[in-house]
Parts: structure tokens; sequence; C-alpha cells
């Protein structure tokens, strides 16, 4: 940390949030009613508005990093609405990211916790002899969620029978699809450029056939499709536990092996992943080049923004007469402002109807929902959520991010309501032929 | 500092998850939007009905702890800061809309109701609540009441008094004083609801309102004009009212806001130009069209370069929710934003600009400037930084000089953000000795011990043992 920054009672030896980013709330409130936690518990300090000031007066020196504070650090869903809300252009989520490093200690754990990473371990890890197995667990566990309600089991009275709950969501794990894709697909039809796809960990594990949609997507769009089979995991899930140090470590990976590749930009289908992505510029802004961060930054691309920008050639697209519903996932509009393009390519399918929810980009509670179950106002997240997507009467609810598609599927599910849940690109996939 | 005892009797009565007293919680609610100001009370305490709320102001007295209301914290001169620590009495959570009464057009709702779910729940029947501060996506109606906000029509519609037909509110002395009603016309005896409004908290806690409704009107334009000179713009405000013509919104913001705006809402604002106009006229159809046409013209005369019409309801409702945002936006500036709430006759406008320009350049200071022009309203806002004294003095000096012309001119200190904490000293000048002398009275009468939100308004007058 740079040894001018005022830090007070934050600890000068972790990374702490700059005082100036802290100074920048002006404290107009038109943050509180985007925030989900806030809505939960009326409770100011659960608030955007309430954290920062929280963390201000840590950086003060006034308040030390209390466990209340810290409690606050992980409650908050990261969701970011609260940075689309700001017109002056605070980041209450990413502040509070950053104060979990802070709160990084490594407790003992008790148990039934070594017990569930164990069941990720021994259920998921098919392949021992890839690179990234060690990666893949802890990401897994976080990903979806398990740490954050670890972490925050007491604070939610849960019991140990959540478990339960987090393994009926797991869809079945077929064969990583890191090990299927080839590193190169070829363009179909005129070819317009040559891209790489960044494979997210939970959708190469969970969901390799929507990766797989993605890939023949782009590839009948007319690009060179590469797969490196050496990228390791983006490193959000170290980011949202505190852990930036070996987020750092996977960023410079990454980023080296993705610039040397000559492509035109790097395309994700994992909302999660590429918010990470580019926030690489932000965090190595300390250690690497800026030129080069920018470059890296620029190529970033949601497989929605790409197509988007490239323009979706829409001769070929067979129509579908199905009425659709599209859920926000927090980590595309509010952390990377990508609204507009999700609901352009719904669109330019034909025979498609896309129906608008209310509240579309309000969070679906995804790490949270878990614990919800066993809390009666936190099941208001999901309730709210669901409430507004039976109202469409939709056929199928269209997202864009695992951690949701997760959430949703088993919230609708338990709902017993009738639509399916289904990424962009597999929605995207059935119409290309 | 309370006692155990009282924390636990307030538990037991509001329950555990409508009582806080852990310092994170009083951190949180100890400020509001009024920069470089902040309190700490010694609890919190969220009613949920009238009864807990006198029950939470009786167990006050008898502990002797200073009461301060809070609706949701963007007041803009400290008015819920508990200054002198004590009881946070939150509002928010009192906010059932009670009743939508069609044929009297009237609602009545708690005091902690979002001005802008109102608004929404009346536009759902067809109606029209009209006053909209900038802050109206959280400001509380019991906030509006009590700062008598004003908003973006204020022009044509008026301010929050001009829609409060009746209030419920609990006194110091915990009893409760209903006053107003219903019917449109009522001079029985003392107008308590006109002294109320505006009070600031200081006078009673206000638990219900009943407001005011009109209809919608029928059609409405919103027309955006440029200009390269600002002084031209508030030129050309004085010469559309000298026109006999009544907008509903006559919006100002400057460079610098325009350019904070922008980055925010990125709806294509031209960050060249010196200032800018958001002008809408609404009514009948055929008089909107005419009375459209003829600002267009004054415009072109009045010098604007450009004037742009909103091409549907859609664009027209965007542009009003940038211009909400300007003070925030231009918070993005500096870590500090001091934003005054200058107010002078509206022929006065142009000069006004003058003289801000003038004072920024002797200041060396950063200012931007928005505002409700049609009301002679302006928001000059230094962009500082609280870290810089040197920096800080100069912007006071600013406001210092800015306020003797504005008050020389017949203005006031306050448009609508109140006195609250922030301006005491401004407000003395205004009305002058006699004048705080009587508001005293009018404040003993109400609050003989001076326990409600003590140092706002007018400085303690403690009786309080
Ligand atoms: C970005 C921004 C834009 C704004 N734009 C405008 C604008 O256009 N026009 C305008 O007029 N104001 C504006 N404001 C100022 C502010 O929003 C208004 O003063 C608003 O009315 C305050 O409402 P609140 O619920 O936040 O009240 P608070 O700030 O919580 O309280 C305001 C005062 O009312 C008292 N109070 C609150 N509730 C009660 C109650 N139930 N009983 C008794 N006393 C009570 C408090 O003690 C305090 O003195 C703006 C503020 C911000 C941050
Ligand atoms: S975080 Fe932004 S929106 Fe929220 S109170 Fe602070 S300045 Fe306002
Ligand atoms: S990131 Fe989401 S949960 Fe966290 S403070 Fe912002 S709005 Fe609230």
């Amino acid at each position: 940390m740079n040894p001018k920054e005022q830090h007070g009672n934050f600890s000068p030896e972790k990374d702490a949030p700059k005082y100036a980013d802290l100074l920048q709330c002006m404290r107009c409130g038109f943050c509180l009613p985007t925030c989900p936690t806030f809505a939960l518990t009326g409770r100011e300090r659960s608030s955007p508005r309430g954290r920062v000031a929280l963390a201000r007066a840590v950086a003060e020196g006034t308040f030390e990093f209390t466990s209340a504070i810290r409690e606050e650090a992980f409650f908050c869903l990261d969701c970011r609405a609260c940075t689309s809300a700001c017109p002056s252009g605070v980041r209450a989520g990413e502040l509070m990211e950053i104060c979990r490093t802070q709160a990084h200690q490594q407790q003992p754990q008790p148990k039934w916790q070594t017990a569930c990473r164990d069941m990720i371990l021994q259920k998921m890890l098919t392949d021992p002899k890839h690179l990234e197995r060690a990666m893949l667990p802890a990401r897994l566990y976080q990903k979806l969620g398990l740490q954050w309600l670890l972490r925050n089991s007491r604070i939610l009275k849960l019991g140990p029978q959540w478990l339960d709950k987090a393994t009926a969501m797991l869809p079945p794990l077929g064969q990583p699809l890191r090990q299927q894709l080839p590193e190169l697909t070829p363009a179909r039809g005129k070819k317009r450029g040559r891209v790489a796809f960044f494979l997210g960990c939970v959708m190469s594990l969970m969901y390799a056939e929507v990766s797989q949609q993605t890939v023949r997507i782009l590839s009948h769009q007319g690009f060179d499709v590469l797969t490196p089979p050496a990228q390791k995991c983006c490193g959000a899930p170290h980011l949202s536990e505190g852990d930036r140090q070996t987020t750092r470590q996977l960023a410079i990976h990454n980023l080296e092996l993705f610039l040397a590749l000559d492509v035109d930009a790097i395309v994700t289908d994992c909302a999660g992943c590429g918010s990470a992505l580019k926030d690489y510029e932000e965090l190595l802004e300390d250690q690497q080049d800026t030129h080069k961060l920018q470059l890296f930054r620029n190529k970033i691309k949601d497989i929605s923004e790409f197509l988007s920008e490239t323009g979706l050639r829409t001769e070929e697209l067979l129509p579908i007469e199905q009425a659709v519903t599209y859920h926000e996932p927090c980590h595309l509009c509010h952390a990377q402002g990508i609204s507009r393009q999700p609901r352009e390519l719904i669109r330019a399918i034909p025979g498609i109807e896309l129906r608008e929810m209310k509240e579309a980009s309000w969070c679906c509670g995804s790490a949270a929902t878990w614990g919800l179950k066993f809390d009666a106002a936190s099941q208001q997240v999901l309730d709210r959520k669901l409430a507004n997507i039976a109202a469409t009467d939709a056929d199928l609810l269209v997202t864009a991010n695992p951690g949701c598609q997760l959430q949703l599927d088993w919230g609708i599910r338990e709902a017993g309501m009738a639509q399916k849940v289904i990424h962009l690109t597999e929605l995207l996939g059935r119409a290309t032929p | 500092m309370i006692t155990k005892t009282a924390i636990d009797q307030l538990t037991a009565k509001l329950g555990s998850q409508n009582v806080f007293h852990q310092p994170e919680d009083l951190l949180t609610l100890g400020y509001d939007a009024t920069p470089q100001l902040a309190g700490s009370p010694d609890v919190v305490v969220y009613p949920t009905c009238s009864d807990e709320v006198q029950y939470a102001l009786q167990l006050a007295r008898d502990n002797d702890l200073p009461v301060t209301p809070r609706g949701s914290g963007t007041g803009l001169s400290g008015g819920s800061i508990p200054a002198e620590g004590g009881m946070v009495i939150c509002l928010n959570r009192m906010k059932r809309i009670l009743e939508i009464d069609e044929e009297n057009l009237t609602a009545s709702v708690e005091a902690g109701v979002v001005t802008l779910d109102l608004f929404n729940t009346v536009a759902a029947k067809g109606l029209f609540y009209p006053p909209d501060p900038g802050s109206q996506k959280i400001s509380t109606l019991g906030g509006n009441v009590m700062e008598d906000a004003g908003g973006l029509r204020g022009l044509k519609y008026g301010v929050t008094r001009d829609y409060v037909m009746a209030l419920r509110c609990i006194l110091a002395d915990g009893s409760e004083l209903a006053t107003g009603g219903k019917s449109v016309k009522d001079v029985a005896g003392y107008a308590f609801k006109d002294l109320l409004v505006g009070s600031e908290g200081t006078l009673g806690i206000i638990t219900e309102i009943t407001l005011k409704l009109i209809p919608p009107p029928q059609a409405k334009r919103t027309l955006l004009a440029y200009f390269a000179d600002i002084r031209n713009a508030g030129d050309a405000v004085s010469q559309i009212i000298a026109a006999k013509i009544i907008p509903s919104t006559m919006e100002i913001m400057d460079r610098a806001t325009i350019n904070c705006v922008e980055d925010y809402s990125k709806i294509g604002l031209p960050r060249q130009i010196a200032a800018l106009l958001l002008i809408e006229v609404d009514g009948h159809p055929a008089l909107v069209a005419e009375e459209a046409a003829a600002i267009e013209q004054i415009l072109a005369r009045a010098r604007a370069t450009e004037v742009q019409v909103a091409k549907d309801e859609i664009a027209a409702a965007k542009l009003a929710e940038a211009r909400r945002t300007a003070l925030s936006a231009l918070a993005r500036v500096s870590p500090t934003t001091l934003l005054e709430d200058a107010t002078v006759p509206r022929s006065m406008l142009a000069e006004t600009f003058t003289l801000i320009d003038q004072l920024t350049q002797k200041y060396q200071l950063q200012v931007g400037t928005f505002g409700h022009a049609g009301d002679g309203n302006l928001h000059p806002t230094v962009l500082c930084d609280e870290r810089n004294t040197d920096e800080m003095h100069r912007a006071h000096a600013f406001y210092d000089q800015l306020y003797e012309q504005v008050l020389a001119w017949g203005g006031t200190v306050s448009g609508e953000h109140g006195i609250g904490l922030a301006k005491k000293d401004y407000l003395a000048r205004q009305i002058g000795s006699g004048g705080i002398a009587v508001m005293k009275r009018i404040k003993s009468a109400f609050d003989p011990t001076g326990m409600l939100n003590p140092g706002k308004i007018l400085s303690t007058n403690k009786n309080r043992t």
C-alpha cells in the first residue's frame, strides 16, 4: 500500500480502500433503494452509504475494524447495484471486497465445513491430472457461494443441514469442457476475425454444453476461436474471498498468456469472469505497464457485448416460438454496464417474444440463497425475484451467468414454477443451425 | 448517556429489530447528506406506529434525552443529525400508504413513505402528486414536509407546503396533535399546519400526512436549450415568465454540472456549452403546443445556440432523471461538495450568475451551479477538499459574500434545504434578532424543555435539566 495513503486503523500490510475513494461518497442516499441487503434489514449499516461510512471511520482512525464491520463487508452481496445507482462514482461493493482482505484471517474451520470441501473435491474433480486441479475445488466452492455461507453461517444462524440443499442444487457433472474443446475451432462461413475464448471454471464443469454453444456460435458467426488450455481461473472467487494476492498471481498468468495470442478479442460467457478480467487493470496498476493493462482490458468482452459490437449475422437464424424473460446478472449489468446487448441478441432471434420482468437487474441472491432457506427474511431476496419472473408468465428464463443459473434453476424447481432456465448462448445456440 | 434499563424498555416495547445501540449503527445514523457534519446518538429507534413514537418520546423525556427525528437522512442542512446525542427516531419504517381518496383527491400516508412511491401509487390511479425533489426516490414525505421540499415542478405546481392538507404529530409532551383535514378550506384558529411545515423536526414528530392530489396534465413537452453564456440562460428564464408563460419545469445546469451529469448518465448532453435549460410545459395539448412554440421563439431571441425537443416521454423522463443526479454527480469531481441554496427574485437571475462568476474568480474556486432556475433557486456548489483548510476558508468567504448580495436583492438564504445546523448564522442575518426571538418563543410554546431536535434552526435554548 502507498505509504502516503491514509489508512488509519486498516492494516497497512494488506490491501485497504483508498481514502479518496471513501471521501467520494456525499451520502445522498441514491444507492439505498437498490441495495438488497438494506432491503432485507432496513439497517443503515447494511446499506452502501452505511458501509462506506464505516470504512471511512476506520480509515480516519475513529473506529477499529470491528467484527461488525467485517460482518457488513461479508454480508454485502457484492452485487454492485449501488455502483450503477451512484452518481458520484462510489463503488461500495468493491470497497467492501477490498475490506474483506483486511478481514482475511485464517480461522480453524469446523469439521462439517471441511466435509463440504471434500464433497466438492470428490464430486467435481474428475481428472486430477489437470493443471488447474488445485484451483477447481476452491473456485467452485467459492463461486457457488459456499464460502460466503460458511463465513456467514453464524450470522444467518444456519445449521449444517443447508449442505443437503447445496448438494441438491448442483446439476449432474459431466466431463469438464476444458478437456474436450479443441485449441482451435475454425470460423464457419465468411471469416470475420479471430478471438480467444476464456472458459470459466464453473462453465467448464457444470455448464459444459452452454460454453460449447458459445464456441459454436462464435464459429458460426465467422470467428476462429482459440481456447488456450493453459488458462487459469480468473481469480474472482479469491477476490470475493478477500485474497487479492492470489488473484494478482492468476491475473498475471492470464494476462501474459492471452496477450501473447494474436486475437481481436477475448470472449467469455461467464459474467463473473468477465467482470474479474476487466478488473485486472485496477488490480495490477502498481505492478504492470499501463498500456499493456489497457490493451488487455479493451479486449475482454462478454459474449453479448462482443456479438452486439460486431453485429450478429441473423440471416440463417432459426425461429424459436417462445416467450422469454431476462434476468440480468449483477456482474454483467452492474459490474460491466451491459444491459442492452443481451436483450438485443434475444430480440434478434426470429419468433421470440421478450417479456420484461420487473426489477430485472435486482440480485437473485445467488451466493446467499442456500442460507436464505433457513431465514424467513432472507428468503425474500429469492422470492422477490421469483415473483417477478412468475408475473411474466414466460416459457423461458434467460440469464448469462452460471451463479444466477444455479440459483434460479433451484429456486424455480423448489417453487414448482414452469419456467426453464437457460443461458443466453444456449438460446442463441438453439437458433443457430 | 442512555441507561441500560432505558434500552431494555425500548427493546421490550418496540422489539429488538427496531432498537439499535451498537457503535456501528450509531455511526451510520449520525449523518445526513450535509458535508462535514455528523453527530452520534446514544440510541436509535424505528417506530412502526404512532403509539411507539409516543412511547419513545415519553421515555426520552423521562431520561432527559434529546430527540432527533429522521426520515432518510438526505437533508442538506444537517436537520437529522443528532447534534447533542440522545435518541434518533427514524420514521422510515412507518411507510404505509393509508388511503387514496379519489372523491376528495387526497392521499393519507405515514410519515416514512418515500416520495416517489407515493407518486407512482397515485399515478397508477390516474392522479398526480407534483412535488418532486431531486432526492425523491429515497426522501420521505415526512422529511419533505419538515423541509418544505421543492422540486423540479415547483415553478408551476408549488412546493410541498402547497399539498399538505392535514398533519398528525406527536408533541414533546407526548400528546398528539391533529391539524387540518380533507376540506379544502379551513380557518379554524391558528394555522398549526402551516407552522409545522418546514419546522425541521423542532416542533413535533410527524406521524401521518394527508396530501392533496391533482389530476395529471393531459400533455407535456420537454425542451432543452443550450447557451454559450450562462447569463443568457438567466435572461431567457425572466423573459419566458415575463411573457406570462409558466412552464412546469425550468431547470438550469452550468458546464461543470453538465459534464458531471453526462459522465454518469451518458445521455449525450453537449459538453462544450456554457449552460443548458431544461424546460417542460404541460397542460391541455393545444396550450402545450402554443406555449412550446412561444418559448422556442423567446429562446432564440435570448440567444440560445440550439433548442431540442425531447422526442418522447421516455427521452423526457431521462432528462429529468439526469438533472436529479446533478448534485451527487458533481460530487465525483472532488472529495467535498459544499452546496448552497440561494434564492433570488427571478428577475435577478442573470446578475446572480455574474456574481457567482466573479466570486469564483476572486476566491480561486471550482464551482458548479445548477438549480431550479424558474424559482430563482440556485445551488452554487463548491467542489473542494475538506483536507485543504485554506480552500475551505475561501469557500466560506465565497458563500458569505454571495449571501450578502442575495439578501440585499431581497432573496433568501434557503429556498428549500432548510436551516438545520448549517445555516443558523445566515438565518439571523436574514430575519434579524427580532425574528429569532419570535421563533424562539414559538419553539418554547411547543417544546418548553427544548428536547426536540435541539440546535436546529435556532441555537439551543436548553431548559432541560
Ligand atoms: C441529491 C439530493 C437532491 C436533493 N434535491 C432536493 C430538491 O430538489 N428539493 C429539495 O427541497 N430538497 C432536495 N434535497 C434535500 C432533501 O432531500 C430534502 O430536504 C428531503 O425533504 C429530506 O427528506 P428525508 O426523508 O431525507 O429527511 P431527513 O434528511 O431525514 O430529515 C430532514 C428534516 O426533517 C426532520 N424530519 C424528518 N422526518 C420527520 C418526521 N416524520 N417528523 C418530524 N421531523 C422529521 C429531520 O429532523 C430533519 O430536520 C436533495 C438532497 C439530495 C441529497
Ligand atoms: S455511495 Fe453514492 S449513491 Fe450512495 S450515498 Fe454515497 S454518493 Fe450517494
Ligand atoms: S454491492 Fe450490493 S449488497 Fe453490497 S452494498 Fe452494494 S448494493 Fe448493497
